[in-house]
């Protein structure tokens, strides 16, 4: 499957990813909702 | 920031695998398997409390809830299933087996997705969160058995059952641990991706107002 | 009070009853496919009886799925009829739901007991089956059933208010009827065989209970605008 360095990575990427992505997407709703 | 807190957690599989390094996967697997569990059983108590509970304003706002928590969950299902199935494959050589636990998350996939069509039918905004919160609750009833107990009768039902999936405990203290600390993590990650996705829905629901 | 609830309970059983007798509609269809499935059933296997192990494997799952697809293609009109019709509205007004539910569940099982009366004697006579605990068997086959009949009385009344009801029904259906009937199918296969299916048995008993409880909270909800 992939040495730990490997795996790290992986984990690496995809956590980091997803949490940038989803803190974005929470900055942009809060945008709309401050609209009237 | 929790979020941070619950990223930190995921470097530990990597330390505590005592398995080969494929069973790693089971860190990603297990957890989101009973994420899924979680969001599908938030789905029916919002669905519950939409039925039963006392008509105020919010009413619209539990439906949403419902909805988005069985959009979520149908993700995690379907993650856990195709994580499962990869384990599988290194396990045991083949993806597939109709094992009872397979079995189990893909009728539970079947269920949740027939939600979604029965959604997608009801044209009626009233109409159609009344009709999908009842299904929501019903699933309150069907998910545990497809959960908990279907995966575990399933063994009298096949002659030779193939595979064993999860059907010991995990007693090494660390692999609990990391199976604990995943589950929180993904926990935490699914209440956010469902507040995220209920707000959502709350602002595309004052903007079909506004155009009204 | 709650004798006008038996009696408003036991005059939607009976208006179903009449209805249905007055067409056969139902009754015909459910015959109809299960006699048809189970003879084509028997042409291709014979008397699987005479090896009990084969047929411990093959038959209850060949009888359930009958049961099932019968059900599914010979019940869920009912509540499909009555909207189109417009006979709804003044089922609405005629009784409080719960006892319109309890009435149609009522009819609903019996009719999937006729059918069971039909399709487990004359699996038995063609399959040339042994039975070994009939008891156990007839349990297995009341469980299953009620299990049949509360999905087939609840599901349709959902998806009814939709588009494309009857494809509806066939998608939500099955998810729910599985377990019963992986259940089922175990409980009588272990009738059939003559080892104990207690422990199915008693987890269908559940799951009817549950899903049963669970429609009569559900219907008021479902059935009124």
């Amino acid at each position: 499957m992939g040495g730990p360095v490997w795996v790290t990575a992986v984990n690496l990427v995809i956590w980091t990813g997803l949490v940038l992505w989803l803190l974005r997407l929470d900055r942009r709703i809060r945008e709309l909702e401050r609209e009237p | 920031m929790a979020a941070v807190i619950w990223a930190a957690f995921h470097w530990a599989p990597l330390a505590a695998g005592f398995k080969g390094e494929s069973s790693r996967i089971l860190f990603f697997h297990v957890p989101m398997a009973w994420v899924s569990f979680v969001a599908f059983m938030t789905a029916g108590v919002q669905s519950a409390r939409y039925l039963f509970g006392s008509r105020t304003p919010q009413d619209a706002q539990l439906d949403r809830s419902a909805a988005a928590a069985v959009e979520i969950g149908l993700v995690f299902a379907t993650l856990a299933t195709v994580t499962g199935a990869i384990w599988a494959r290194i396990m045991w050589g083949s993806y597939w087996n109709w094992d009872p636990r397979q079995s189990g998350i893909v009728v539970v996939l079947l269920y949740y997705a027939a939600y979604e069509a029965l959604r997608q039918a009801i044209a009626d905004e009233e109409v159609r969160a009344r009709l999908s919160a009842a299904y929501g609750v019903l699933g309150l009833v069907v998910s545990p058995f497809l959960y908990f107990v279907l995966p575990r009768l399933g063994f009298s039902l096949h002659p030779e059952p193939v595979i064993n999936a999860q059907g010991k405990m995990e007693v090494e203290a660390r692999m609990l641990t990391v199976l604990l600390a995943s589950s929180s993590g993904f926990t935490v990650l699914f209440y956010w991706m469902h507040s995220l996705r209920c707000r959502l829905g709350a602002i595309a629901a004052r903007r079909l107002e506004e155009e009204n | 009070m709650s004798s006008n609830w038996a009696a408003e309970a036991a005059a939607v059983f009976a208006k179903d009853w009449r209805c249905e007798l007055r067409t056969r509609h139902a009754v015909a269809t459910l015959a109809l496919f299960a006699v048809t499935t189970l003879v084509v059933a028997s042409l291709v296997l014979g008397p699987v009886g005479n090896e009990p192990a084969r047929a411990a494997q093959i038959v209850p799952v060949l009888v359930w799925l009958i049961l099932l697809f019968a059900a599914a293609s010979g019940l869920p009109r009912a509540f499909v009829h009555e909207e189109e019709s417009r006979t709804a509205i003044a089922l609405r007004l005629a009784g409080r739901p719960s006892a319109v539910f309890a009435g149609k569940l009522a009819h609903v099982v019996t009719l999937v007991a006729a059918l069971e009366a039909i399709v487990a004697p004359l699996a038995v006579v063609l399959f040339d089956l042994r039975v070994a605990d009939g008891f156990a068997f007839a349990a297995a086959l009341g469980a299953g059933g009620l299990a049949i009949a509360a999905a087939t009385t609840l599901l349709p009344a959902i998806v009814a208010q939709g588009r494309g009801a009857s494809t509806l029904f066939a998608v939500i259906a099955l998810p729910v009827l599985l377990p019963a009937l992986a259940l089922a199918v175990a409980a009588s296969r272990a009738a059939l065989v003559g080892i104990a299916g207690g422990d199915e048995l008693t987890l269908l008993l559940l799951y009817d209970g549950a899903v049963v409880v669970a429609g009569f909270l559900l219907f008021p909800a479902i059935w009124n605008p």
